[in-house]
């Protein structure tokens, strides 16, 4: 009974790196129709940022708005520059660029940080153990589990409840009409990409702790978030937060199950799901993006 | 009655038919020379390193169908490609590396492992289709890791018999440089002939037209998952073909082989080359494993080279390197009217 408890709760932390990483992409997917497969990149910058910021003895809860702010500023960089021309462009051409340029960033970050594997130093606050059912539970993962809820429902209040969501999402339906009003919908997306951008920051800095920063994270990270927003289907915060869940724990209970496939049995429960479901999870409403 | 035989030299009044005769002539020639010309200057290494590059182009050639003219973005193509390979290298083992044999192998594997996803992907488009096809190729990639007996895990496998060809009276032994290049380029022509009748047929046409217009292709009564599957199944066999050489070019098949980096891998190429030119996918391949394997001798950053020059192209020359360098110098202004 405790094992399961504690396991469940794993699989809610992993759920929660996963549903932090992929709601970056998915909003920058289905809020702009612009697919970004640099996000890995993102999410593996935040891991580096967040490993040599713990190290280096200085706040530690300042590392994640760090994390936040480092990805942030390049993904805003990259805004300026190649992903501006590519929003009218197709699908195909914006996965070619950007995986082009994942490939640019995961060569650069070998050459900056070394190709070994970094884990970081998780502060004194977070370390340690607490029991659950007289078993040990790591108190970052707890952390991990809170931050990352507490983010993701921000989010959601910004998208969903707020004038501002309600701006950028009227820019996905009649961006001329948005304009007309007098609102400079480049900036709007400029930010919502930094908010993206920054999102897989602080995902890779919250998930440095558990799965440390190396060389193929970015890749690794890149293929399970995109996993979840298109499961989830295309257009659905609910479905991106299923199918994080479904993920999540198909991974975690996978691994304790049938350690030796547990990635086959993991991926095909997620094909399985894509196969009875071709729009996901979560069908998309008629918000055509 | 040619102008040839009356002496005017008057080109123009030749019949359209003949002219295009003596032109398929001449390319032919021209190729012929191209292929033979690196059999007088090249050495063992290059000439493997060639075999090598119309090997991969070939597999490229092979996602071309589904990308150019499918607008099937796959990444799982590498699973055909290196299942075959695996298939190969292991059929070797028992039924000897006969090259009729290997190939045979090699093309059931391409197309039985293509049926098979396509039986998976086959319902979903777009983007659905890219993170399935990568889902089916990653869950081949864990069970090729994993099943250490049969695959050799992480440490792939080596060692093979000798690839042969029987010409009835004789066993001719295929293991240096000049027999495996020139094996293959016989199959980069049989590939590139196959795939060019394949587009130049109705089916081709009506895969065509499932990326253009898909809903006036279903008004007009096709099926398209099924034409779709036609062209998978069709890709899968000449990536396989393809893939089943590869074990013995390189002497050594890995778990990376079957990875989606290899099928990434294998989209750069394609739209260095140029998506939609089927050549092009040779001169994509050329381009990236000469960047892999002369730069990578100069410094450890060839990754970032490859990047760039990926990422220039799709911002420069989306249309491919051979397109764009046409475009650039302003040549061959009648190129648009031939796809």
């Amino acid at each position: 009974m405790g094992f399961y408890a504690v396991q469940s709760l794993n699989a809610l932390s992993f759920s929660m790196l996963l549903l932090l990483t992929g709601l970056g992409l998915s909003v920058v997917l289905n809020l702009m129709n612009f697919v970004n497969l640099t996000h890995g990149s993102f999410f593996l910058l935040g891991a580096y940022v967040g490993v040599y910021w713990l190290a280096s003895g200085a706040p530690w809860w300042l590392a994640f708005p760090v994390a936040f702010v480092a990805a942030g500023l390049a993904g805003f960089l990259l805004e300026r520059f190649p992903f501006r021309q590519f929003y009218a462009r197709t699908h195909l051409m914006q996965v070619l660029l950007t995986y082009g340029l994942s490939v640019i960033f995961a060569d650069l970050m070998r050459w900056g940080f070394g190709a070994q594997i970094l884990s970081a130093e998780i502060p004194e606050a977070l370390r340690g153990v607490v029991f659950i059912m007289d078993m040990p539970f790591p108190i970052y993962r707890l952390f991990i589990i809170g931050f990352g809820a507490a983010l993701a429902f921000a989010l959601w209040f910004v998208i969903d409840r707020t004038i501002w969501g309600a701006v950028v999402r009227a820019c996905v339906t009649d961006r001329g009409f948005v304009e007309t009003l007098g609102l400079d919908t480049r900036r709007i997306f400029t930010a919502v990409l930094v908010i993206s951008a920054g999102l897989g920051g602080i995902s890779g800095a919250l998930g440095a702790g558990i799965l440390s920063a190396y060389p193929g994270l970015d890749e690794e990270v890149l293929i399970l978030a995109l996993i979840v927003v298109v499961a989830g289907g295309l257009g659905t915060f609910r479905g991106t937060v299923l199918s994080a869940l479904l993920l999540g724990f198909a991974m975690t209970f996978s691994k304790v199950w049938v350690p030796e496939f547990s990635n086959v049995v993991a991926l095909a429960i997620m094909a399985a799901l894509l196969v009875a479901l071709p729009e996901g999870l979560v069908a998309r409403k008629v918000r055509q993006v | 009655m040619s102008s040839i035989a009356d002496g005017t030299g008057r080109v123009e009044a030749r019949p359209a038919s003949q002219r295009r005769s003596l032109l398929v002539t001449a390319k032919l020639a021209l190729l012929a020379l191209a292929a033979a010309t690196p059999l007088l200057f090249a050495g063992d290494y290059q000439l493997r390193f060639l075999a090598e590059i119309l090997i991969i182009g070939t597999a490229v050639l092979s996602l071309d169908l589904l990308v150019g003219f499918g607008g099937l973005v796959s990444l799982g193509h590498a699973v055909f490609f290196g299942g075959a390979a695996y298939a190969a290298a292991i059929a070797a083992q028992t039924l000897g590396a006969d090259i009729v044999v290997m190939l045979a192998v090699g093309i059931a594997t391409g197309m039985a492992a293509a049926l098979l996803m396509g039986v998976v992907v086959m319902r979903t488009i777009a983007l659905f289709f890219l993170i399935l096809s990568l889902i089916v190729g990653q869950i081949v990639w864990e069970v090729v890791f994993h099943w250490r007996e049969v695959t050799g895990g992480a440490d792939g496998l080596r060692g093979f018999p000798v690839l042969t060809l029987h010409t009835g009276f004789a066993t001719i032994p295929l293991n240096n440089g000049v027999a495996l290049y020139l094996a293959s380029v016989v199959l980069a022509l049989a590939a590139y002939l196959a795939a060019r009748s394949f587009f130049t047929a109705p089916i081709g046409r009506a895969l065509l037209g499932t990326r253009e217009r898909q809903l006036r292709m279903s008004a007009l009564g096709y099926s398209i998952p099924r034409i779709r599957l036609m062209a998978l199944v069709a890709s899968g066999g000449i990536a396989g073909a393809a893939g089943a050489l590869y074990p013995f070019v390189n002497q050594y098949v890995g778990p990376n082989a079957v990875h989606w980096t290899m099928s990434a891998m294998m989209i750069i190429m394609l739209v260095i080359g140029g998506v939609g030119s089927l050549y092009g996918a040779f001169i994509g391949s050329a381009i990236y494993l000469g960047i892999q394997t002369y730069v990578s001798s100069y410094t450890d950053r060839w990754q970032l080279v490859v990047g760039l020059v990926f990422v220039l192209t799709v911002m420069i020359m989306p249309k491919g390197v051979v397109a764009g360098l046409k475009a650039a110098f302003g040549r061959r202004k009648d190129a648009e009217g031939r796809s």
